[in-house]
């Protein structure tokens, strides 16, 4: 490897032109730094302030919608109620509706009772009979007015809101189309859709352009460079450090007047929208005069979220809640100064990779053993997809909330922030004192932990200890049918997991179980294994010792090997005792092979989910559930998806902190050994 | 490698791709649908038939059957289907129905199409199973529900009421020998729901509310100990296995099963069925299995649901299902297939049909599997005798209305 590393770093140096020399002085690394920095969280920056804005918009055109087609709705159900049988006087009425509209509206009420279009503003039902029934290709509108009303159910009859009763989309570009149900005699009978165009938005415009936004401060470094090298006697290494500095100090300036700029045209995006849904609110007030009645109070009865519950950021007489309006405004603008800082940050990494000479280095080595890089890249591409994605998911989805019930929703939506390790970590109602002595919460974090943390310990003793001693029986000199012996004690291992496991829990079986029948046979009780704490460990405990020891007893039996008789020799002659040799000799010269297998086991067995989930499964009341098991349970038993996620991360940092440690202690018996 | 070989294996890839063109340009004449189903068997000869039976029938679809296995079934259709893979059509029970609404695009609902004719042609009540939220999903295909399969040899006519049933139990019980007049999955709270029902218990009230220890499932929990512990009538630890060794071995004389049990009957074993008895103890009420029924599902990703439901339509048919029943051992839902002398005669199938008469579809919440490992916990402490019917229902009912609740979050 080292000789093929070596051979492409022989190169010719560039001769050293003035040019050379003032590209060098332009791309020193504290400019590249700053200019990198600056271009990342500019066009960061640029891209959150469009979400920003686009979110701002699309929520401005939603409450429009959800305004009018509320009032459409109020209105459809008191023209409805008014005239159950004629739709004549409803298709008029919605035919009047439209006109007054500037654009070219389309309305639609659908019962759902007989899936029938009672009337239609759509040119292509106007010609036709109305009502009629909905045809086959109008199927999504009888499925949509179904989801609407099943929402309502849900959400009244569990008395939480996590399903939309309005349905708001975007069926084309520049389109809006919001689906509000209507009621009669206080049920969900229909729905009315309206679907129009979006009034244009002018287009947003870059808080500060990106051209000046680079070339101010660059100019500003450069020119500190210049008197840097004027001035002289500074020494190199000061140097990168002032220069860094003015690097940070340039691009914190720069991102403030960014940042502040940003967030004063988010703030008046927000007014702007305010007042266009008050206007919109006066104008259809002006329209349906009969729901004068409920124009009074501080909740606009239209101005609701897609729950229909009232957002408050308007009152019934159209004039806007102060309070409320400027909360909703913070609950944008958060966002956004948080995303900032983060740009903030990430362009001071940025600035410091370069300017204190970390990029060079990287570039150094990269260029050095570039075979060496180029050979590991497509095990590295593998791990990235195989490992560390699957991974980066799963503690990403730690984060948030998700359960069954809103796996259709992006996680962004269901960040929880540590809200799951808080409940995990946090919840120390172990052991509870109850008139008839301490009562054990089987289901808490802290319970399992340490169960798992006994049935490692248990089983890496009784595999360890079990394999020593068959491997020193095996390991006796001149022992015959050695071979078969060794194929004996292995087959354990090379039988599937699963199938012991299950063979062994019917061994366990109260009635028929072979243990018990042995326990009857000598006239004693039989056990019902799976009913006690510990009875139950140790139905785990003897499967998975059955499974673990001719691991064990091979790497053992491996080490044995390798010990020179010589050694025996020298202390027989010294007259050292069989246990004397032992403790001395053998123990300390296994110790290199021991010590791996050991830490592995561990591993494999604080993970061992097949013997705890088939033999006992965590029987009685999931006392002697393992932290794996655990998490199985709470994602497909349970269906809280992000909460077992944090339950495997949890896992992982225990492993992680075992491994770190256990290395550190495995190189201090290396440095005993050599 | 030579240049022989090269050219060998060029021009295989060649003619393989040429061919899987020619399949391509094929296949488009007519729509192709995709139904997955999980059956083995005799059950998945009678279902290629029934398929065979449709692609004959009709010229506008192409329907190609997948057979998934059972164990990886659910867990594929909630993966592949909302992200648009999958099939156009599965069949599968309805206990996973209210998870796979929830989760969303997974199910199209199909009440659009639906219409009074096909209800009016199967057994009466299928459909509630087959509803969500009062929106229809699927069309009900086949049922299973327990019921009374006892040992002729041992048991002349089959007991109509508890009281007739404890008696002749107690006869035909030896336990120090290891023989029981009666083994059912007792501890297990599917097999537990017919004596539940009979009582006039359930699990869930409306809204999916949990009520498990709701007094009538106290009362019934209390009769299935009277069973076991007063009358020791039933075997200790029950599973299958061991229920199905000991029916073969003649030491159970009376067992409460459904027909994926009749497969492990020996065939020196001669057994009849009968519908579960009445209770004395609920006054009379008859005991009530629950019902799992299968359903066929039109997948929300597919693009054909139209053609997907026309074929749904025709698996509920009266000639599908006597092809279902007769070579695939199933049990239609279609009302007019039980009518055919062929499944007349075939008293397995007319066993259980008169069971159906009673059984109550198990409800579809998603809120149901939260259910299971509680209602489990609570059954075994109550079996072992560690906690009364009253204190572990209790905790179970508080275990499960705490998981719903962290289930649901609202905004």
């Amino acid at each position: 490897m080292t000789d093929l590393a070596h051979l492409p770093t022989t190169r010719a140096a560039p001769a050293d032109t003035p040019a050379r020399r003032t590209l060098r002085f332009l791309l020193q690394p504290a400019a590249l730094g700053l200019a990198l920095a600056l271009l990342v969280a500019g066009l960061l920056g640029n891209w959150f302030h469009r979400q920003a804005s686009a979110e701002l918009v699309a929520d401005r055109q939603a409450r429009i919608s959800i305004l009018e087609g509320s009032a459409l709705a109020d209105f459809v159900a008191i023209q409805v109620g008014a005239n159950p049988e004629d739709q004549a006087p409803l298709q008029q009425a919605l035919l009047d509706w439209v006109e007054r509209s500037p654009g070219d509206d389309d309305i639609r009420v659908v019962r759902l009772g007989g899936a029938r279009l009672l009337a239609s503003t759509h040119p292509a039902d106007r010609a036709g009979e109305l009502p009629r029934r909905l045809t086959r290709e109008e199927k999504w509108l009888f499925d949509l007015g179904q989801e609407l009303r099943a929402a309502a159910d849900t959400n009244a009859s569990e008395g939480v809101f996590r399903k939309p009763q309005i349905e708001v989309s975007r069926p084309g570009e520049g389109r809006i189309r919001v689906t509000v149900p209507y009621l009669s005699d206080g049920q969900i009978t229909g729905f009315v859709q309206h679907d129009r165009p979006l009034p244009a938005v002018s287009p947003l415009r870059a808080p500060l352009p990106l051209a000046l936004l680079l070339v101010v401060p660059l100019a500003v470094l450069w020119l500190a460079a210049l008197s840097l090298n004027r001035q002289g006697g500074v020494a190199a290494g000061a140097g990168k450090w002032i220069l860094f500095l003015v690097a940070v100090g340039l691009f914190s300036i720069a991102w403030y007047l960014y940042s502040s700029r940003a967030l004063e045209g988010l703030g008046t995006l927000a007014d702007e929208g305010q007042s266009a849904v008050a206007e919109a609110y006066q104008e259809l007030r002006s329209r349906v005069t009969d729901s004068d009645a409920a124009a009074s109070g501080p909740e606009n009865p239209w101005d609701v979220d897609v729950f229909q519950r009232p957002r408050g950021l308007l009152a019934a007489d159209g004039s806007p809640n102060a309070d409320a309006v400027r909360a909703a405004a913070d609950s944008v603008q958060q966002p956004y100064t948080r995303a900032m800082w983060g740009n903030w940050v990430l362009g001071l990494a940025v600035i410091a990779f370069f300017a204190l000479g970390v990029a060079r280095r990287l570039r150094e080595t990269i260029s050095e053993y570039r075979y060496a890089y180029l050979y590991v890249t497509p095990a590295m591409v593998g791990m990235l997809i195989l490992v560390f994605f699957p991974f980066a998911y799963g503690i990403a989805l730690s984060f948030t909330g998700q359960t069954i019930f809103n796996t259709n929703q992006p996680l962004t939506d269901l960040f929880v922030g540590l809200q799951n390790y808080r409940d995990i970590l946090g919840d120390f109602d172990v052991a509870r004192h109850t008139a008839d002595g301490w009562a054990i919460n089987y289901q808490n974090f802290y319970w399992t932990l340490f169960i798992t943390i006994c049935w490692t310990v248990a089983n890496v003793a009784i595999g360890v200890g079990l394999g020593m001693v068959l491997a020193l029986v095996l390991n006796t000199p001149g022992l015959r049918f050695k071979a078969i012996y060794r194929v004996l004690l292995i087959l354990p291992w090379a039988i599937p997991n699963y199938i012991t496991a299950l063979i062994w829990k019917a061994l366990f079986h109260q009635q028929f179980g072979a243990i018990n029948q042995g326990i009857q046979m000598f006239g004693g009780e039989p056990v019902a294994w799976f009913d006690g704490v510990f009875s139950s460990f140790i139905t785990g405990l003897a499967t998975n010792g059955w499974l673990s020891f001719p691991f064990m007893m091979v790497v053992i039996l491996g080490g044995l090997q390798s010990i020179s008789a010589d050694m025996y020799e020298a202390a027989t002659v010294e007259g050292a005792t069989r246990r004397q040799q032992f403790w001395s000799i053998t123990l300390p010269l296994l110790k290199p092979t021991l010590v791996p297998a050991v830490i592995l086991s561990v591993v494999w067995t604080f993970n061992m989910f097949n013997v705890i989930y088939l033999v006992s499964g965590g029987e009685p009341a999931g006392a002697n559930e393992i932290l794996i098991t655990k998490a199985y349970k709470i994602a497909f038993e349970e269906y809280r998806y992000a909460y077992s996620a944090a339950y495997s991360t949890v896992i992982f940092l225990i492993l992680l902190v075992y491994g770190v440690f256990q290395t550190r202690m495995t190189r201090a018996t290396e440095a005993v050994h050599t | 490698m030579t240049r022989k070989t090269l050219t060998l294996i060029a021009r295989t890839f060649v003619t393989a791709l040429a061919g899987c063109l020619v399949a391509a340009s094929a296949a488009r004449a007519a729509t192709e649908l995709t139904v997955w189903h999980a059956y083995r068997g005799d059950e998945k000869a009678a279902f290629e038939k029934v398929v065979g039976m449709y692609n004959a029938k009709q010229k506008d679809a192409v329907v190609k059957t997948l057979a998934v296995p059972y164990d990886a079934y659910a867990d594929k259709i909630t993966a592949s289907v909302p992200r648009g893979k999958g099939p156009d059509v599965f069949i599968f029970a309805q206990d996973r129905l209210g998870g796979w609404v929830e989760a969303g695009q997974t199910i199209e609902p199909i009440d659009f199409f639906v219409d009074d004719k096909i209800v009016a042609s199967l057994v009466p009540g299928m459909m509630s199973a087959m509803t969500y939220r009062d929106t229809v999903y699927g069309l009900p295909l086949n049922y299973k529900s327990i019921a009374m399969i006892y040992n002729t040899a041992l048991v002349k006519t089959p007991p109509k009421t508890t009281g007739e049933l404890v008696k002749v139990a107690k006869g035909l019980t030896n336990a120090p020998s290891g023989r029981f007049g009666l083994a059912y999955e007792y501890s297990n709270f599917f097999f537990h729901a017919a004596l539940m029902n009979a009582f006039g218990g359930q699990v869930f009230g409306p809204g999916a509310k949990p009520t498990i220890d709701s007094p009538q499932n106290v009362a019934s929990v209390k009769q299935m100990l009277r069973w076991y512990k007063t009358d020791g009538i039933l075997p200790a630890d029950p599973s299958s296995t061991l229920i199905a060794s000991l029916f073969n071995e003649g030491k159970a004389a009376i067992v409460f099963s459904g027909p994926w049990f009749l497969g492990e009957v020996q065939d020196k074993v001669k057994y009849a069925i009968a519908p579960l008895p009445t209770v004395d103890e609920a006054g009379g009420k008859p005991m009530k299995p629950w019902l799992t029924v299968e359903g066929v599902y039109v997948s929300a990703g597919s693009q054909h649901k139209e053609a997907a439901y026309a074929f749904a339509e025709f698996l509920v048919s009266t000639e599908a299902a006597a092809v279902l029943a007769l070579e695939g051992g199933q049990l239609p839902t279609n009302k007019a297939v039980y009518a055919d002398p062929r499944v007349m005669k075939n008293p397995t199938l007319q066993g259980f049909r008169k069971q159906l008469d009673t059984a109550v579809p198990m409800p579809n919440y998603a809120e149901m599997t939260l259910m299971w490992s509680p209602v489990t916990t609570a059954m075994n402490k109550i079996v072992k005798g560690s906690a009364t019917p009253e204190v572990a229902l209790k905790e179970a009912q508080a275990t499960v209305t705490d998981s719903i609740a962290k289930l649901r979050k609202g905004k």
